[in-house]
């Protein structure tokens, strides 16, 4: 296992994550035999040359013994702590020619990541609305009193408030990076990497040390959907990286959900569009995204509808009735009866049983509303 | 107000005092039947205006001589019946006399909470990061504000916390207030210059008297002048009586407000921020959100409400706000900074000093004051921002006056970013805080240093 482990991460480290061809020979030759294959000078469609090199300077034991050092662990395949959902990314059709599970993950913080409960990723733009990051903490913190983990990226914006809403609601929270989990990037997020790191986790694919690259955010979004049960993306413009990881959740066969906002809104422009186009199901609190992310029929969200009103519990005829009752200048019950085209007896029977309700009143010039009957 | 002063003006003319020390004399004060002195409302501006035409010595009912002592450059005393000023002007031993009354205070009706000013911080507050930053560019622009939103969500809390965040009065405005309060008779003997800017509140029942001024007699300052260099906070606005709100619209543009009676018409200064707050309904309950809604008003009583909200009186105010009912999440988020008045106090000072700057030669002082034509030919925007602009005036978004406030907040959130043009940015953030759309999260990251 060792063997394993240690190999996957010279392997990690001779590639960029979601590295195609790395995965392809892994799966081929398994990760030990294929290490040892690149290190004998196997050529392997050319991938030699190409990562020749980065071969030399590659020292897992020191990697793995630095790393320990400061309290971060490389998970692996196999092991307990290995979280099975990110096996599903073997099925996935790449992306910007990105895909696979990743070789390991690079683990700071106390959570475990097989034990996650019901994750759901939240996430979206870094130009966020202060509207977008308060429905994100609101969003975070209904997910988490509900018992859900939270996971998202790090960035500004919603990402962070994604996290701090699930930290106010007591729950566990993830965020994954596209750089080493020793790195704060961006580097005002310092407090929020070292506060997760000590009561949530902090993960990524690259080791410590890594800065990050575009390519690498890439990859790092196909984590956070496959770690997730569903994703929600709370604002996102057209070009926002969020849409990425909701195009991988969907490659995954995982809800994704969008938040709505203002349609005059750029920052809401791209899950609008993510919503018109059926890829995302519309939600708007905590409840509608456990609804569509725990298993079917546990967090039924009763449809919302008008409160009941008095004259709703009424019958067709006293319904009739009461809307030919004048407001102000009180009518006979002749005059209400032409008006409700109505026998004169039923409306008699009615004008007595609406009284009782204490929708109109009696005067001795005839009937009229009462003061205090709702008017919608 | 001139008992004494006529009363001295005929012993000087029958000989009882020489005239010689009458001369480049000013007297001030009321008699009783007894010969004694009263105080009298006003001292303060009136030993200014005695001093702007070169008086050097003045006399006034004892009680009242360290308020008219405020005034630099002038010899003050303080008497405490007519027989004493008489004695002191021939030179002679000065009697006994039993001393003035300080004047009965109308303190009660002034100043809630005038003392609860320095305890109230804006580290009290959690979260309302959108709000926060609204506020602070009020103060360093002295921009009026719009805070709309459900009971408790917190309108009065921060509105009430914009004093702590304006920097002490120049001497000038120093005066200029304390002038005011003198004539409002707000003034207790021992007061110094008010320093601090102030905080009024009136209840929504007010008169309009009582608000910009008037009332039988001698004019009496209104509230928006005893708030003057300092906040007016109007809770519950639409609560307040359409003639109310009407007067207020000549202060908000002008800074002054002449209050014009049978015999006088006198202009007072009224320069505050105005802070306008609203429910979003009459029962103050009603939520955007359903899941929250307990609003029990019928349609047409919120149609009504709102008429009121949207009027003249708003398209004068610059800054607009939603807030949203305090959630439980900001006070649990571990990470929530709190940042007190005083660290906001001082990137306040700091966007003022530069405005001071840029209007050294001007008549005004701050971007919320600074006229619209002199603006947009002097201090424009970049060309990208002004089309930015201009492209909601023709979207119909924006009204020409709204250009204009809009301008004067680009240039307000330029100087407390220290940008020297206010370009697509500052104006982005300006047409957010006019419209009432929500900001974005980067500017509020940026402001926060």
């Amino acid at each position: 296992m060792s063997a394993e482990r240690l190999a996957r991460l010279a392997l990690s480290r001779l590639g960029e994550p979601g590295d195609l061809r790395l995965a392809h020979w892994v799966t081929e030759l398994g990760a030990v035999q294929f290490h040892d294959a690149l290190r004998a000078g196997a050529e392997l469609d050319g991938l030699n040359t190409e990562l020749a090199a980065r071969l030399p300077s590659v020292e897992p034991e020191r990697d793995l013994e630095r790393a320990s050092r400061l309290g971060i662990r490389w998970i692996v395949p196999g092991d307990a702590e290995w979280p099975a959902a990110l096996d599903d990314l073997e099925h996935v059709e790449p992306l910007h020619r990105m895909g696979r599970a990743p070789l390991g993950l690079w683990v700071r913080g106390p959570l475990r990541l097989h034990e996650l409960p019901t994750p759901v990723a939240v996430v979206g733009a870094r130009s966020a609305t202060t509207y977008g990051t308060d429905v994100a903490t609101e969003l975070a913190a209904g997910l988490a009193r509900a018992g859900s983990a939270v996971i998202s990226g790090a960035a500004y914006g919603i990402d962070q408030a994604a996290h701090r809403g699930a930290l106010a609601g007591d729950g566990p929270t993830v965020a994954v990076l596209a750089c080493g989990v020793d790195r704060a990037y961006p580097s005002r997020h310092k407090p929020l990497l070292d506060h997760l790191a000590d009561h949530g986790a902090v993960v990524s694919e690259l080791a410590p040390g890594c800065s990050p690259t575009r390519p690498r955010f890439l990859a790092r979004n196909r984590v956070i959907a496959a770690l997730s049960l569903g994703t929600v993306v709370v604002e996102a413009a057209v070009r926002s990286g969020a849409l990425n990881t909701a195009n991988w959740a969907s490659g995954l066969n995982r809800p994704v959900m969008g938040v709505p906002g203002p349609v005059t809104s750029a920052p809401s422009e791209g899950v609008h569009q993510l919503i018109r186009s059926g890829a995302a199901s519309l939600v708007t609190r905590a409840t509608e995204v456990l609804e569509l992310t725990r298993p079917a029929g546990e967090h039924l969200v009763e449809p919302l509808r008008a409160p009941s009103r008095p004259r709703d519990l009424l019958g067709h005829d006293e319904q009739r009735v009461l809307e030919a009752v004048p407001l102000v200048r009180p009518a006979p019950p002749e005059s209400v009866a032409r008006t409700a085209g109505l026998g004169l007896v039923e409306v008699r029977a009615s004008l007595v049983e609406l009284r009782r309700r204490g929708l109109v009143e009696e005067l001795p010039t005839g009937w009229r509303l009462a003061d205090d009957a709702d008017q919608g | 107000m001139f008992d004494l002063a006529i009363a001295i003006a005929v012993l000087g003319a029958t000989g009882a005092v020489p005239t010689a020390a009458l001369d480049g004399l000013v007297v001030i004060g009321e008699l009783t039947l007894d010969g004694g002195l009263r105080c009298v409302p006003g001292v303060l501006p009136m030993v200014m205006a005695a001093a702007a035409r070169g008086v050097r010595h003045v006399v006034v009912p004892e009680p009242q001589a360290h308020e008219a002592a405020m005034v630099p450059g002038v010899e003050v005393l303080g008497m405490r019946s007519l027989a004493q000023v008489v004695a002191e002007l021939r030179d002679e031993p000065v009697p006994e006399a039993a001393p003035v009354a300080a004047m009965s205070s109308s303190r009660l009706l002034a100043w809630r909470g005038a003392g609860r000013m320095d305890e109230v911080d804006l580290a009290d507050l959690v979260g309302m990061e959108d709000t926060r930053f609204a506020v602070e560019v009020a103060a360093a622009g002295g921009h009026h504000l719009l805070l709309s939103g459900p009971k408790g969500s917190g309108k009065t809390s921060i509105a009430e916390r914009i004093p702590g965040l304006l920097p002490d009065l120049t001497r000038e405005e120093a005066l200029e207030l304390t002038a005011v309060h003198s004539l409002a008779g707000a003034l207790e003997p021992g007061d110094g210059l008010r320093t601090r800017p102030p905080f009024a509140s009136p209840h929504h029942d007010a008169s309009t008297a009582s608000l910009v001024g008037g009332g039988s007699g001698a004019v009496r300052p209104g509230e928006i002048s005893r708030a003057h260099c300092g906040v007016l906070l109007l809770d519950e606005f639409p609560l307040f009586r359409a003639d109310v709100i009407n007067a207020l619209r000549q202060p908000l543009e002008s800074g002054d407000i002449s209050v014009s009676r049978a015999q006088e018409s006198v202009v007072l200064p009224a320069r505050s921020i105005v802070v306008l707050a609203a429910n979003p309904c009459p029962c103050g309950d009603y939520h955007a959100d359903a899941s929250v809604d307990r609003c029990k008003c019928r349609e047409v009583q919120r149609r009504d409400y709102r008429r009121k909200v949207t009027g003249p009186i708003t398209d004068r105010i610059d800054i607009t706000r939603h807030l949203t009912a305090a959630r439980p999440t900001a006070r649990r988020d571990p990470l929530a900074v709190r940042e007190s008045s005083a660290e906001v106090r001082e990137r306040v000072t700091v966007a003022r000093a530069r405005q001071a700057d840029r209007y050294a030669d001007e008549a005004w002082r701050l971007n919320g004051h600074a006229p619209g034509p002199a603006l947009a030919t002097r201090w424009p925007l970049t060309p990208a921002a002004a089309a930015l602009v201009d492209d909601q005036l023709w979207k119909g978004r924006l009204t020409r006056r709204g250009v204009t406030r809009v301008h004067r907040l680009a240039w307000t959130v330029a100087d407390l970013a220290g940008v020297d043009q206010p370009g697509v940015t500052e104006a982005g953030v300006a047409l957010r805080l006019r419209s009432g759309e929500p900001l974005l999260a980067a500017t509020l990251r940026k402001a926060a240093g």
